[in-house]
């Protein structure tokens, strides 16, 4: 008797699981095929930019705007063509796994991206922040370097390189805070972190070199007028 | 048909007041209240003396200046015309005292001065700058006097020069645009200049007036479209320039940018006039040149030679960008070089200035960056050229820049094969 029990609920536990996997089998293999397709689009994605992208002169004009020494000293090796198209083929990817994780339609997983969707553009901002960061800033080093090697200033190379990283931390904070990651960390550390040295200049300065600051402002003003002794007209 | 520029309703009236005149005499101003007077009377004596018979009329266009430029004009006037053995006129001089519009700079206060020349039909004029304390009333003769007698469309101005004067003309303005146009004006952008009113309605048609001919190009701007526009040319012997003292604190960097991108913008401009030009011809000279002994210069070589050094280190990968890898080294060669006995070759300076014409016309750089890294280059070789002379006279040093001028002639074939894009780039 209870083997008919038995077989009668093995059964219903068989046909029950095979109605939900047939109820979910379509979600499931929609899935697998989006990813399918996702990851050939990804792939065929990298392989046209890294064809395009050293072809439209992208590489030079990264090297030009600082793009590629900041990809260096982050440790990423190759050329930022290469990078960019790696990247791209990976938010492409981002992009079907997503699509593939709403095709199963479990209401965890449309929570997911839904959430996936409205961080989004926060995402894409932060990454404008950071691009336009790494632009200004590459920019204003070399104006600096270029200003300060013509006024004949010894630390021009350590003047110029510190208005770098000062300008990338700025944006790199300015894009964190917009992500919202660690906001308030973020604001305090980076307050400290500049006030400090502020203050450690301001009291070097003023305090420890007196002698160093008065003489440097002497010779500063000085300067302009031993130009003007200068008798060369150059015009 | 080009529409006339808008002129100030009193302006308008005047100039139909006055109906034509024969000389035109420009000056354009800001804040030149203490200089402008002595200016305005040697023009009127200019006038006086060598052109008695002839109509003419000053013209000041002012930048709106707040010390009484425009007063001080008014006020001037030549009152002893015995002190330089003139009668009396036939015509009045007239004078016009006028704002200018658009930006701010010599080039649109010259574009009204060229207007009102087109509109009074004037047939000879001549801008002189406005803190001129050395200018004569000769120089009215020397500037108007070969347009209207001999028949030239444009007289630049040749000047009794310390033989340290004028280093970014004589190593960079002089040898390119002699080499570019096959023109030997000496002094391209001398600042004071005589044209013909034909010269001055052709200026008026040229789309350059919202361009930065408008804020400091003019002078390098009005030379090159003078020769390379096929226009009579010729050079008058004016003797010393003297000017009211500048701002010390003046900017070399601020002023080479000027100077040179207005030169290379122009060579963009006129690459199909110039590409052609294999030799340089002599320009007719007006005056009686003659020389006098100077006062010695000091100049700060050492400074010069640091500033050099110190870029070849900090500014290598933006010299890599605009030099070719075989000009860069040779640059980089010299850095060992004693300071006492430094040389920067002349032929190494000559494919200096055609890599970075180069490089500005391509855009490798922002254009203003890449010339104001220029500057140290600069530095070397005119550190270099007054090591060279310091015990040359002037004659010597002549014939030094005319080498390097003929050098620049020389490897024009370099630039040409690198403009085009034709040369490996070594």
């Amino acid at each position: 008797m209870w083997h008919e029990v038995l077989a009668e609920v093995i059964q219903k536990t068989l046909s029950g699981f095979g109605e939900r996997l047939s109820a979910f089998g379509p979600n499931l293999l929609a899935m697998i095929l989006i990813l399918a397709v996702g990851a050939l689009v990804s792939g065929a994605l990298r392989v046209a930019l890294r064809w395009l992208l050293p072809r439209l002169g992208f590489d030079g004009f990264a090297d030009r705007v600082g793009f590629a020494t900041v990809l260096q000293r982050g440790g990423i090796a190759g050329r930022p063509s290469s990078v960019v198209a790696l990247t791209a083929a990976w938010a492409v990817l981002g992009v079907f796994v997503l699509l593939g994780i709403g095709a199963l339609d479990l209401p965890i997983a449309m929570d997911l991206l839904s959430r996936t969707f409205t961080y989004l553009p926060q995402v894409l901002i932060a990454i404008a922040i950071l691009v336009l960061g790494s632009l200004v800033s590459a920019l204003v080093r070399r104006t600096v370097l270029i200003g300060a090697v013509n006024a004949g200033l010894p630390s021009a190379r350590f003047l110029a390189g510190a208005v770098h990283t000062g300008l990338l931390i700025l944006f790199a904070a300015m894009a964190l805070e917009h992500l919202g990651v660690g906001r308030q960390i973020l604001v305090v550390s980076f307050g400290i972190l500049f006030g400090g040295v502020v203050l450690a200049l301001a009291l070097a300065f003023g305090l420890a070199g007196r002698d160093l600051a008065r003489e440097l402002l002497e010779r500063l003003l000085r300067r302009p007028r031993e130009e003007s002794d200068d008798g060369l007209r150059h015009l | 048909m080009r529409a006339p520029l808008p002129l100030e309703p009193q302006v308008e009236a005047r100039l139909a007041e006055i109906g034509e005149v024969d000389v035109l005499l420009g000056i354009p101003s800001y804040n030149n209240a203490r200089t402008i007077g002595h200016v305005v009377r040697a023009l009127s004596a200019g006038l006086a003396k060598y052109f008695p018979d002839k109509r003419c009329v000053i013209v000041n266009s002012d930048g709106g200046s707040k010390d009484g430029t425009p007063e001080a004009v008014a006020a001037a006037n030549f009152t002893t015309p015995g002190a330089i053995l003139v009668s009396h006129r036939l015509h009045p001089v007239h004078k016009i005292i006028t704002p200018y519009h658009g930006i701010p700079g010599k080039g649109s206060a010259f574009r009204t001065i060229f207007a009102i020349a087109e509109r009074l039909k004037a047939r000879a004029c001549a801008v002189v700058d406005s803190d001129l304390r050395s200018i004569a009333p000769g120089w009215v003769e020397l500037l108007v006097g070969p347009v209207l007698a001999e028949g030239f469309d444009f007289v630049s101005p040749l000047y009794l020069r310390h033989k340290y004067d004028g280093t970014i003309t004589n190593s960079i303005v002089y040898p390119v645009t002699r080499a570019l146009y096959g023109q030997e004006i000496r002094q391209p952008i001398g600042g004071d200049f005589g044209f013909s009113g034909r010269l001055a309605s052709h200026y008026l048609g040229k789309p350059v007036w919202e361009s930065n001919v408008a804020r400091f190009g003019i002078d390098v701007w009005m030379t090159t479209t003078a020769v390379a526009d096929g226009f009579k040319v010729c050079q008058s012997f004016l003797g010393a320039k003297i000017h009211d003292a500048k701002d010390p604190g003046s900017d070399l960097a601020a002023m080479l940018v000027q100077v040179v991108s207005s030169v290379f913008d122009l060579m963009e401009t006129y690459h199909e006039r110039w590409r052609g030009v294999t030799a340089a011809q002599a320009v007719p000279l007006f005056g009686f040149p003659h020389g006098v002994g100077l006062e010695p210069v000091n100049v700060d070589v050492s400074r010069m030679l640091a500033i050099f050094r110190q870029a070849a280190r900090d500014l290598r990968e933006i010299w890599q960008a605009a030099l070719t890898p075989a000009t860069l080294a040779d640059v980089e060669a010299l850095v060992g070089q004693d300071s006492r006995a430094f040389v920067f070759p002349e032929d190494l300076w000559v494919r200096v200035v055609w890599d970075f014409a180069v490089a500005y016309k391509r855009r490798v750089l922002p254009q203003e960056a890449l010339l104001r890294s220029l500057v140290p280059l600069y530095l070397g070789r005119t550190g270099s050229f007054v090591l060279r002379t310091a015990d040359a006279g002037a004659e010597e040093v002549e014939t030094i820049i005319q080498d390097l001028a003929e050098s620049f002639l020389r490897d024009k074939g370099y630039l040409l094969q690198r403009w085009s894009g034709k040369a490996a780039e070594a």
